[in-house]
């Protein structure tokens, strides 16, 4: 069971997403953290993510790129956070997909889904703000844009998280 | 308390003035005084009023924006907000924007939990995203 979980900075979509974790009936938890931190900043949005997670059962296994060759053991409920860091990862970094970042993101979660019970994946919400980017940037942004489209399809569930509140997209199985 | 959100320019105050009869008691977050917040009736452009708390050096930590929508809702329980949305973009380059986008969301995300209604509004049209169980009478 996959559910795609978006919405913009700032929204709640993470805690929207753990809280989805909570409720699978898998016992063993893991969170795949694909966020680099980059300095002071960066350090202290993962100790904030972290602190979020803490005491609530989750492994953290920390994932840059290359996401298909991640082996986890069976029947776990797995969050994913978030896509937007990862496909930012496999175009900028040294050892990551470049031209080949759609197939590496999207092939690495249709792995986590084979073998997770529930995946729950984060992606964000980056193109309203209609700011005309660098070239590389608008590149980044077609390509987040083209596997979230990509995995609302494999997804069985997608919601938007608007400031906590979740909007259901598409419905899963009832 | 409800909450109006939507990006800039889709014409929320029109339909909050319109859908809740309320064309008085309004403060602009961009020129009010800081203190107008806790005993009027609607706040528009509140993103602005964050903005200009975070440029006089308050509500910088979480726990401060967390103080302040405990606060609001205390003093001012009945109070309309209307706010641009804003984290659909990029992550901004400066510090200040960041800091600026990621307060917004979080008190906007602490005052939706609160209100009784919050709506998006697009191209003008209200979309209630969270409904009061019982009519308020006014």
């Amino acid at each position: 069971m996959m559910h795609l979980v978006t919405g913009g900075s700032g929204s709640g979509k993470s805690a929207y997403a753990e809280e989805q974790i909570l409720k699978s009936p898998e016992k063993k938890r893991i969170y795949i953290a694909t966020m680099l931190p980059f300095g002071e900043e960066g350090r202290q949005r993962v100790e904030r993510h972290r602190r979020m997670r803490k005491d609530k059962g989750f492994e953290t296994v920390e994932c840059y790129t290359g996401l298909s060759d991640l082996r986890l053991q069976e029947d776990c409920a797995v969050l994913l956070e978030c896509v937007s860091n990862l496909t930012a990862n496999e175009m900028y970094q040294e050892e990551g997909a470049g031209e080949d970042t759609f197939q590496a993101v999207t092939q690495g979660i249709r792995s986590l889904n084979r073998q997770a019970g529930t995946l729950v994946v984060v992606t964000n919400e980056v193109f309203s703000d209609g700011i005309c980017y660098d070239h590389s940037t608008m590149k980044y942004m077609e390509t987040l844009g083209k596997i979230n489209q990509y995995l609302a399809g494999e997804a069985d569930q997608v919601t938007e998280v608007v400031y906590g509140i979740p909007l259901s997209l598409k419905k899963g199985d009832v | 308390m409800k909450l109006v959100t939507g990006g800039a320019f889709q014409g929320k105050l029109g339909w909050v003035k319109r859908e809740y009869h309320l064309q008085e008691g309004w403060i602009d977050g961009e020129t009010c005084k800081m203190e107008e917040i806790w005993n009027c009736g609607g706040i528009f452009r509140f993103h602005e009023y964050i903005k200009r708390a975070l440029e006089m050096g308050m509500l910088i930590r979480e726990e401060e924006g967390d103080e302040f929508v405990r606060k609001l809702y205390e003093r001012n329980p009945r109070l309309v907000i209307v706010t641009n949305e804003l984290g659909y973009g990029i992550v901004p380059v400066e510090p200040f924007d960041r800091l600026y986008r990621e307060r917004t969301g979080r008190i906007c995300t602490g005052l939706a939990a609160l209100s009784k209604e919050v709506v998006r509004v697009v191209c003008g049209i209200g979309i209630k995203l969270k409904e009061a169980e019982e009519e308020e009478h006014d």
